[in-house]
């Protein structure tokens, strides 16, 4: 009797559970409508929400919201004002003078001035705190407040990418008072200037900011917004189409032409600035040769995998400076898979039974099916390409520890080609896994950190790509564009070329 | 019964040293570095250097696992590498979503089970029999996450019936956090169920065999007495294992369907923790699984003794 | 709904009645599913084994002008993103998943199955302070996450898979035997071996052993499914089967994005994962019917 009794509490549960789910569906969707909040769908957890430790590029997304920096970009690229109002750079370049706006406060209601902004760079420029953003703003030797308002970065040497990576995170400009208060705990109460300020988190489920009342700036029209992470593309997307998500910050490109079908939504397309391809280990057989090299970059046909696997949503790359750079060189041809030629250099190098292995991110159906494709057409070539998935954090170590042949990685890229590339190619440079040294190559890149007109620093730019294509340390496939896609109420929102959402402008029609 | 209780407390306390050397010696030896892993590709090694200095990463590994475990024993933890959250306010938050999603698994699980192990074990060769096989069988065969997408594009894209995916907590909406578990809980709860209904068919059917029923058949006793009485009794045994073998499979393991539905629970805290190489993170994490499994399976020992007074627990062994 | 079940017919070992011939028929049907599910395992090994004389295609032959197309003639499954025979790729597939499955388990059982007797028969030191305390130590672990930790300290690759999930099942079968064993030792049988003296290696493996093995192949069985989607898992994080291999999870996997576009690449595998698992899981049933002394 007992036992019948249990089954029956059992049943009844279930169905109970069933019932009350069916008959509240419904409701749940409607809601986030009417609060007039918006729900923004990012591709990953942000690690942390300290800017001035953040590697992540998601990160990023979270901050727009949360802080200001020094100066901006606007849709073009072009540098405009923000939390300073105008600056002045000495005729050296080695000195940067900043005018700073008046009446900012932080979310906490400390006031923004020119201490805050020399702690700030203080901070960063702390050997001991190991801020990732060191590497890029490492030049500034001395922060100068001249007055309240007035800020002086003293350089070691001229350095015209700076107001560029100060549109970044290390120009973002976090409240003194609650980085003292909170020492290591800011990661995890951000306080800023900018529009929203932080409300709570639940890591990898949501973070909330809601609008802030004191803000300097135009206030914004949509009070709340919730980030939630969605690792998984399909279920990002599933979100959005039949979920409360407004807007994500990326797309599967498998998914670009049906999310463009589906009368609901809206799709923003804008080139990107990073690239995308293969490392290679010039200190190590057979890739050491460079008619190796120079036969993998001809044999790999970009349009081919641009089409296959990215839909098109991607270009096909010659080089590693995007085609929406000033700086980009579009006189290299891009490679459509000439096996010929590459059969011929590898005739020429000397070398028999060609044969390397290719480290791929594990669990990126995207990568394994370019690590594929490139097996298929290396093989055409006369070499063998042994493919190898790697977990992420093991793949980063090897490669910094030069303990590879070939490792398919990419870059975010910077708004500045100096940012984009110097890293890469320069000896000894932080993301020059591939041992690549050219003292040419060296030269150019500091050169063309010294001068700051476009055009002149453009031509050395070429010079470098140029010298990439004869020496091939990396074959750049593709540069990735940025799929923002949001539902069709969803209105004000404007794409700039870093790819960060910029909810501020946002609001439902 | 009460020495065997305090020796099975001290022998718990054995596991979870143990538990707690392993996951720090296997997570110690996957190649990779938090320090590399937090700064990205961007960084100086200077900068690395500094960051593992700073984090304790330089010490030898003993010391910094006694360092950890003394921690542990004063109630703390220990702090995320990433943003210095206490791991124990990490814990408390993922916690209660993978409780909800465990026992609605669960509760889908043995209401499936019970009444369809039983039957296809007395109408045993019958038409019943083989409609049940074919449910377990074809629950095992079903990928959980596989079910799980065919699931969201059935009730969500094509019915629009439920919400695809994410996670409410109970005591802000308890209506919208269980109606958000259900499909989760659903993929998760139909493998159980056909794994409880193999084992409880199958040690049914044994128990029927025995001695003691035959003897109660003879009585005269009514079929549907025995079975309850005696049979079903003794094939709880099976099904406690099971529940207890799967529980920890289901406090961390149900990554797949987690990252799914976009349900923020342990599975998916511990594997971005190990993917991040977040070590305090994991090790907090799985000594927390390990103690819930470890005491649950110790619950399931005693319900053993009661529900078969021929196992003994004393230690009377020969 | 289940009162009128409970109440109607006798149990298998009762008196003949008009309830028998039925009976007796849906036995032979029973063994002919087994026969059916042993028939299928049969055909998946062939399979596996003649697969490059049976798949039309090359597995990894490429060809990007015929991606995505849905089954035809020319391609009786269709074709993967890259434009491969998914026909030929899953034929190869069965390769992995059947060795996978099989290799594992068999791992977990070579290792499991002694040391759960050992510590069911003798108890004591052995079986409290090491076996078990290790087995429940392990046990703790989650095991997706144990295998993924063992998976990425061995290093990518098909075999390190297969050791990974076969330690992370053997306390599967540790915990079970052992209980089994609890449960037989204090039979008439046993305690009348031991009285007429014989070793106890020999009541092991003469006397309790076939006893045992009815629940040893179910849970057998079982986790040769579970293995076979353990290996799907991990393939698809990239720490099992190495590209361009075919593995049915990893197909599965990459064909889960395009479920909307091109559902053939995820149906086609999780149908044969499906099938291989319901015919090993009805062959181990059949197998246990004839094993098991009493059910005749």
């Amino acid at each position: 009797m007992k036992v019948k009794s249990y089954f029956i509490v059992l049943i009844i549960l279930i169905l109970t559970v069933t019932a009350g789910c069916s008959t509240s569906g419904s409701k749940t969707q409607s809601q986030s409508q009417s609060d007039k909040q918006l729900v923004i769908g990012l591709d990953d957890d942000p690690p942390q929400l300290d800017p001035q430790k953040s590697s992540a590029a998601v990160d990023r997304q979270v901050f727009q919201s949360i802080f200001n920096t020094l100066v901006d970009i606007d849709k073009n690229g072009k540098i405009i004002p923000e939390l300073a109002t105008s600056w002045n750079i000495s005729k050296d370049g080695k000195t940067y003078t900043f005018n700073l706006r008046k009446n900012v406060k932080f979310q906490d209601g400390t006031a923004f001035n020119a201490d805050a902004v020399k702690f700030n760079f203080e901070r960063e420029l702390n050997q001991k705190f190991g801020s990732p953003r060191l590497s890029e703003i490492g030049l500034i030797s001395q922060v100068k407040v001249t007055n309240p308002y007035q800020v002086q970065l003293v350089l070691k040497q001229p350095f015209s990418p700076l107001l560029s990576i100060l549109t970044d995170r290390s120009g973002m400009m976090l409240s003194p008072a609650a980085v003292k208060k909170e020492g290591a705990g800011f990661s995890n109460h951000p306080v800023g200037t900018g529009p929203y300020k932080f409300e709570n988190r639940v890591k990898q489920d949501h973070i909330t900011v809601t609008a802030f009342k004191d803000y300097w700036g135009k206030k914004p029209k949509v009070q709340t917004i919730v980030y939630h992470p969605y690792t998984d593309g399909n279920v990002r997307l599933t979100n959005l189409t039949s979920g409360s998500v407004d807007l994500v910050n990326t797309i599967d490109y498998k998914d670009i032409n049906q999310v463009k079908k589906n009368p609901n939504l809206k799709v923003s397309e804008k080139a990107a600035i990073g690239f995308q391809g293969l490392t290679l280990n010039v200190k190590r057989a057979p890739l050491n040769n460079v008619k190796i090299r120079q036969a993998i970059n001809l044999a790999i046909d970009r349009n081919a995998i641009a089409r296959v696997i990215f839909h098109n949503g991607v270009t096909p790359a010659n080089g590693p400076i995007p085609t929406g750079s000033w700086a980009h060189d579009s006189s290299i041809k891009v490679p459509a898979g000439d096996t010929n030629v590459a059969r011929k250099l590898v005739a020429d190098s000397g070398l028999k039974n060609v044969q390397f292995t290719l480290k791929i991110p594990a669990g990126s159906s995207q990568n394994q099916q370019l690590g594929q494709m490139i097996q298929s057409m290396l093989k055409k070539a006369g070499i063998t390409v042994k493919l190898e998935q790697v977990e992420f954090g093991t793949m980063i170590q090897q490669g910094i520890d030069h303990n590879f042949d070939a490792i398919n990685l990419g870059w975010s890229g910077r708004i500045d080609p100096d940012g984009t590339i110097y890293s890469w190619f320069a000896t000894n440079g932080s993301n020059n896994d591939m041992g690549y040294s050219n003292p040419k190559v060296d030269q150019w890149l500091n050169q063309a950190r010294t001068i700051s007109a476009r055009p002149e620093r453009a031509q050395i730019y070429h010079k470098v790509a140029q010298q990439l294509w004869k020496d091939a340390p990396y074959i750049a496939l593709y540069y990735p564009n940025d799929f923002k896609v949001m539902k069709k109420n969803v209105s004000g929102f404007q794409h700039y070329p870093d790819t960060m959402i910029r909810p501020e402008s946002i609001y439902f029609k | 019964m009460l020495y065997y209780i305090a020796r099975r407390l001290v022998l718990m306390i054995g596991i979870l040293f143990l538990v707690s050397v392993l996951v720090f010696v296997l997570i110690n030896v996957i190649p990779g570095d938090p320090a590399t892993l937090m700064l990205g590709q961007e960084a100086t090694a200077g900068a690395r250097a500094a960051l593992r200095q700073s984090l304790g990463l330089n010490d030898p590994l003993y010391i910094q696992y006694l360092h950890w475990v003394g921690g542990v024993l004063h109630g703390n933890l220990g702090y995320s590498l990433a943003d210095h959250t206490p791991v124990m306010s990490i814990l408390l938050n993922k916690i209660p979503v993978t409780l909800e999603l465990t026992i609605l698994s669960f509760l889908i699980a043995v209401a499936i089970a019970i009444p369809v192990g039983i039957i296809s074990a007395i109408r045993k060769g019958t038409a019943w029999d083989y409609v049940t096989t074919v449910f377990a069988l074809s629950g095992v065969s079903i990928p959980a996450f596989w079910l799980g997408i065919l699931l969201i594009y059935l009730f969500s894209v094509t019915l629009g019936w439920l919400p695809p995916s994410g996670y409410v907590s109970l005591t802000d909406n308890p209506v919208k956090s269980i109606v958000l578990m259900i499909m989760p809980s659903i993929s998760l709860g139909i493998r159980l169920s056909a794994q409880l209904t193999r084992m409880l068919r199958s040690s049914l059917l044994e128990v029927m065999e025995a001695d003691y029923i035959r003897t109660g058949y003879a009585k005269g006793l009514m079929e549907k007495a025995v079975v309850f009485k005696h049979a079903l009794r003794n094939a709880m045994l099976p099904v406690l294992t099971v529940s207890g073998l799967e529980l920890s499979a289901f406090l961390g393991g149900a990554v797949i369907t987690e990252t799914i539905f976009a349900v923020p629970g342990l599975g998916q805290l511990i594997v971005n923790a190990i993917l991040t190489r977040d070590f305090p993170i994991v090790q907090g994490a799985i000594l927390f699984i390990a103690f819930a499994v470890v005491f649950v399976n110790f619950l399931v020992d005693i319900a053993y003794s009661l529900l078969d007074p021929r196992i003994s627990l004393g230690g009377a062994s020969k | 709904m289940e009162q009128p079940q409970l109440k109607a017919g006798p149990i298998t070992f009762s008196k003949p009645s008009k309830k028998v011939v039925s009976r007796r028929s849906s036995k032979i049907l029973k063994h002919k599913l087994a026969l059916m599910g042993g028939i299928f395992v049969a055909v998946l090994i062939l399979l596996a084994v003649f697969a490059p004389l049976i798949a039309p295609y090359s597995p990894i032959r490429q060809s990007y002008a015929e991606a995505l197309k849905p089954p035809s003639s020319a391609h009786w499954f269709g074709t993967d993103t890259l434009g491969r025979d998914l026909f030929s790729r899953i034929i190869f597939g069965a390769q992995v998943s059947l060795k996978a499955g099989l290799i594992s388990v068999g791992l977990a059982l070579l290792i499991g199955v002694p040391l759960g007797m050992i510590s069911g028969y003798f108890r004591g030191l052995w079986d409290d302070l090491i076996i078990m305390r290790v087995t429940d130590a392990m046990l703790a672990f989650p095991s997706l996450i144990l295998a993924l930790t063992l998976a990425a300290v061995l290093g990518p690759s098909l075999n390190h898979a297969m050791i990974a999930i076969g330690l992370v099942f053997t306390p599967n079968f540790i915990r079970l035997v052992r209980g089994e064993v609890l449960a037989q030792r204090e039979r008439e049988y046993v305690t009348a071996a031991k009285a007429s003296g014989l070793k106890n290696v020999h009541i092991m493996i003469r006397h309790i052993f076939p006893n045992i093995l009815g629940p040893i192949i179910v849970q057998a069985t079982l986790n040769v499914a579970a293995a076979i989607i353990a290996e799907a898992s991990l393939s698809y994080l990239g720490l099992g089967t190495q590209l361009p291999t075919p593995s049915w999870g990893a197909m599965l996997a990459e064909g889960q994005g395009y479920l909307q576009q091109a559902p053939w690449i995820s149906i086609f595998p999780g149908l044969f994962i499906f099938v291989a698992v319901i015919s090993i899981n009805v062959f181990g049933d059949g197998i246990r019917d004839w094993l098991d002394p009493k059910i005749k």
